[in-house]
């Protein structure tokens, strides 16, 4: 899976979990301020990306997810080292 | 002056599958739903009983639930709220989105404050609480059996670890939302949320009469100008990963296990029956409103509630009271509270769960309070055992048999251990009156009285 592949299919989660246009979800959207992810949607969306790339993420790591860029690159990342 | 009280909707999964429609055509057919219990299961124990009645596959997305809403909830919220979806839309209820992202919406023409949710369940959200502890305790062991491969001559034992492996089932992770899943209040805040409803939110936890007496505090509510509006109903969910609940009431030697031919080994009232059919769930929501609310919107009410009451034994914590006198004063209670003689009364809904210490105390109170006048069936002659939501499902039934003037038979009642007049064939009768009762572990009693609204068509 390429990376564009993994922003592409991040976009159509972030989409469906906080109901918003995927068309606004770019990689420098904010997931808190930009998309408006309360602590809730932020817990939902992690759950929603690790069933869709069955990787986990852990709470460590997920502090450092601000925003979907970050979140593209440390999916890739991990599927990277996987392989 | 008290509210007259009328049931406008039923939405409802049951073994028989989504939906009311399925419910009532497959108990007047009386369909098979018994299946072999899960393979999965036999890993952990050898069981008495190796039967149960399993839910169908629901697609959630199709009723309106979400991702997020499947991620949040235990399975029996979400079989409520795919039920409650589906009883408004019967009852000719309009819904307009609340709010997008939190899948909340407004039932058309209710005030909120004065629309209530009363949800009776036994266990509510164990089978997530299991799941999550699982993942809690297992996570480790599994590290400690992946050090231990590394350690031995993983060639030589590779059955014995495959073995373990398979016992080690867990999702893959620990949800976090799993106190809001597990507690029982879940199911009625979830819909008091969905379609908010600001009014009383109760849950009743009285194991297999909590949907009957759901119902009652609903009908009460409305009865006495309280609440206009009401989603009343029970639900539970069962069907763990491990069987560990089937296990329990396996081991309490309440399931049916004396039998050659699975296929009728449910049989309430029956001499040779000996025990109940496990069901994996089942959740039945109703609509109550108020006899004008129901009038004013034009719409026809599948039965009117008459009169509530419950009792309770005070005798063993598993085993009903034999001399069967919590039973009477609970039907001449019922029956007082809807100002009903006995003689009134043309059908009975029996608890019927056909285990060897109930069956006789109930046919017997029959007996002498009734005789012979009504007809009498066990819906879980066909549905098996939904626990929670088995007062609910057969309120369900009892409302429908008023409505359609027919209802189902007494399935597998070869040899009835008492002379009442069970259902033996579908056939058209006059019921104007019926009662509908459960009972439950705890010495919990409960029952309604319903009256034909409507003519059939």
């Amino acid at each position: 899976m390429t990376e564009a592949d993994i922003l592409e299919k991040t976009r159509s989660v972030i989409a469906e979990i906080l109901r918003v246009d995927k068309e606004s979800i770019t990689e420098s959207s904010s997931i808190k301020g930009d998309l408006g992810a309360d602590s809730l949607d932020q817990v939902s969306l992690l759950m929603a990306l690790e069933e869709e790339f069955k990787e986990e993420i852990s709470d460590d790591d997920a502090k450092n997810l601000l925003t979907v860029g970050d979140t593209v690159a440390f999916i890739t990342k991990k599927i990277s080292e996987k392989q | 002056m008290k509210n007259r009280v009328c049931i406008t909707g039923i939405g409802c999964v049951t073994p028989f599958g989504f939906g009311v429609d399925a419910l009532w055509e497959g108990c007047l057919n009386a369909k098979d739903v018994i299946a072999p219990i899960p393979e999965q299961w036999s890993r952990y124990h050898t069981y008495s009983s190796n039967i149960w009645a399993p839910l169908p596959t629901i697609d959630y997305a199709k009723h309106h639930l979400s991702r997020v809403d499947c991620m949040q909830q235990d399975t029996v919220s979400l079989l409520s709220v795919a039920a409650t979806h589906d009883a408004l839309a019967q009852a000719g209820y309009a819904l307009t989105q609340a709010n997008e992202r939190k899948n909340t919406w407004h039932i058309e023409s209710i005030e909120p404050y004065k629309s209530g949710v009363f949800i009776g369940t036994g266990v509510g959200g164990l089978t997530s609480f299991i799941d999550a502890e699982a993942h809690h305790i297992n996570t480790p062991v599994k590290k400690n059996i992946n050090t231990l491969k590394e350690a031995v001559n993983y060639s030589e034992t590779s059955s014995l670890f495959d073995n373990l492996g398979g016992t080690l089932q867990f999702p893959p992770r620990f949800n976090p939302f799993i106190v809001s899943m597990i507690m029982p209040n879940a199911i009625a805040a979830q819909l008091g949320i969905r379609y908010s409803l600001k009014g009383a939110n109760e849950t009743t936890c009285a194991a297999c009469a909590s949907g009957t007496i759901a119902i009652g505090r609903a009908f009460e509510s409305i009865r006495s100008g309280k609440l206009d509006f009401a989603l009343a109903g029970g639900a539970e969910y069962l069907g763990d990963r491990f069987g560990g609940i089937y296990r329990g009431f396996d081991a309490a030697k309440t399931l049916t296990h004396d039998y050659s031919d699975p296929q009728t080994a449910n049989r309430p009232f029956d001499k040779n029956r000996s025990g109940f059919l496990f069901a994996e769930g089942g959740s039945a929501i109703l609509i109550l409103e108020s006899l004008n609310r129901a009038l004013r919107r034009g719409v026809e009410p599948l039965a009117e509630i008459v009169g509530f009451a419950e009792s309770f034994d005070a005798h063993n914590i598993m085993i009903m009271d034999p001399s069967g006198e919590e039973l009477r004063n609970l039907i001449t209670q019922t029956l007082d509270d809807a100002n009903h003689e006995a003689v009134s009364v043309d059908y009975i809904n029996t608890h019927g769960t056909g285990t060897q210490v109930n069956d006789p105390i109930e046919a017997s109170v029959i007996q002498s309070l009734f005789d012979k006048k009504p007809i009498v069936n066990s819906t879980k002659s066909l549905t098996g055992h939904t626990i929670g939501g088995a007062g609910a499902i057969e309120a369900a039934i009892t409302a429908l048999s008023l409505f359609h003037q027919t209802t189902h038979i007494n399935k597998n009642l070869e040899e009835p251990i008492e002379d009442l007049s069970f259902v033996k064939k579908v056939e058209e009768h006059t019921l104007n009156t019926a009662l509908t009762q459960s009972f439950a572990f705890g010495g919990h009693n409960a029952a309604l009285l319903l009256k034909r609204l409507s003519q059939p068509e």
